[in-house]
């Protein structure tokens, strides 16, 4: 269970505090979440608040009870957390020895760790790619592989930031097909609507602002009317 | 983003020799050579080490040859100042010696990071450090720092040849400002994404090494 309670985030500016993400009362119980909203609108801010990368500037966030500021250790052991852009979150050369890096904490023992690592890579279909250079996969097995080095550590959360952005279709499909039988609450950013269909309740956020939360056909619905309405596309003059 | 070519290399998979030797006797070679070659000063011995170190890396690591001359391409420019600077002041022999020393070196490093995993290079910098640990150092947080430095060399050489790329294609090549004010910029970038990605696995954090594990939720 994640419970905003009053969390908000601002940054001090030339004129005084500016408003990243207005003050968020609620509480996120359903399996699949997904947050949907232009860019720049506070979705990110929104995740980084549940693993604690990013402290609430007024009020809390709790996980599991765990407040993200008092207990960010084992909050971050609770809450897997996925970038956008694999490159900047596999940090060795390897997706193997990335997966190892994950383990070391619960593995000391190089041969266990290995073989855990391996089994891991396998789970998601990334065997024959384990010790290819990170930089030799394709964006989607990158992607894949990311995931696979957070999953590694089993965590009851995971928090994934549009991580189907930069792929392609055919990897998108395969990303989204994975987040669908993972057993972990899943909350997630995306501006694929199809995907934000996928969750059992999509938050709508717009400028910092939560404008609607409920469930995904009435949100989707809500953001595309939203849009439209804001900024209607120009008459097209061939 | 490119990011395969390293001064220090990344491991390559294999069976040899090299590979199976243990990492400090590795350690311990690589350290007494490259001091030895520039402690003594002589020309002689600058051969007889490069020598070994190729041997090493054509028999003993079974490497194609192209893994010798592949590290020296980033740092040629460097190489071929500092042999013309020799030339000038001391003579060609004393030239051939200076640039004949870092590329042993250099090449001795890198045999080294060809030929062990990063993991147990992980492992070998952490045991490093345990005796630190009394003066109050985290040998885990010391090891993934070093780590992460190796690693992000690639990285750099890969975003230099982009914005070097991206400035040609602007017509801007020859504006030092346009290589290097992109360069920065990516490389504090990268270590804010680098930090923030560590930072959400919990990586580098005090204890974050302890046996006991994390705690599990259901």
């Amino acid at each position: 269970m994640i419970v905003f309670e009053g969390a908000a985030v601002s940054v001090d500016g030339p004129d005084g505090a500016r408003l990243i993400l207005a003050p968020l009362t609620l509480e996120l119980s359903e399996r699949r979440i997904a947050v949907i909203g232009a860019n720049g609108s506070g979705k990110s801010t929104l995740l980084k608040l549940i693993n604690g990368l990013i402290p609430p500037t007024a009020g809390s966030v709790l996980v599991a009870g765990l407040d993200t500021v008092k207990a960010g250790r084992a909050v971050r052991q609770r809450v897997g957390f996925v970038f956008t852009d694999p490159l900047s979150q596999l940090v060795m050369p390897t997706g193997l020895e990335d997966v190892e890096l994950s383990l070391r904490a619960r593995l000391r023992n190089p041969t266990e760790r290995r073989t855990a690592a391996l089994a891991v890579l396998e789970r998601f279909g990334l065997g024959p790619l384990a010790e290819q250079s990170i930089y030799d996969l394709s964006g989607g097995e990158r992607q894949l592989m990311a995931l696979a080095t957070v999953l590694a550590v089993d965590p009851a959360i995971l928090v994934a930031d549009e991580p189907t952005t930069l792929l392609d279709l055919r990897n998108e499909r395969r990303v989204r097909s994975v987040f669908r039988r993972l057993d972990q609450q899943v909350v997630f950013t995306t501006h694929d609507l199809d995907f934000a269909r996928d969750s059992d309740r999509v938050l709508v956020i717009d400028a910092g602002q939560l404008v609607f939360d409920g469930d995904p056909g009435a949100a989707i619905d809500h953001y595309r009317r939203m849009h439209l309405e804001a900024d209607p596309l120009p008459e097209h003059h061939p | 983003m490119r990011g395969h070519g390293s001064l220090f290399g990344t491991y390559v998979a294999g069976d040899s020799l090299l590979h199976r030797t243990p990492l400090w006797v590795k350690g311990l070679a690589v350290l007494l050579l490259s001091t030895s070659v520039l402690v003594v000063n002589l020309l002689a011995l600058t051969a007889v080490a490069f020598g070994l170190v190729a041997v090493g890396y054509l028999i003993g690591a079974r490497l194609p040859p192209i893994h010798l001359w592949r590290p020296l391409v980033p740092v040629w420019p460097m190489l071929v100042i500092l042999g013309g600077y020799q030339i000038i002041a001391n003579g060609p022999e004393s030239a051939l010696q200076v640039v004949g020393n870092i590329t042993t070196c250099l090449l001795a490093a890198r045999l080294l990071t060809l030929t062990t995993e990063g993991q147990r290079l992980l492992d070998g910098l952490v045991a490093l450090a345990v005796p630190f640990r009394r003066l109050g150092a985290d040998p885990e947080r010391f090891g993934l720092t070093l780590a992460l430095m190796t690693r992000s060399l690639p990285y750099l050489v890969g975003s230099v040849a982009d914005v070097r790329d991206a400035a040609k294609a602007r017509g801007l090549e020859r504006n030092p400002r346009a290589l290097v004010i992109p360069v920065v910029i990516g490389a504090v970038a990268y270590a804010h994404q680098t930090g923030e990605a560590l930072a959400a696995r919990g990586l580098g954090e005090p204890n974050a090494a302890d046996p006991s594990g994390p705690a599990q939720t259901g």
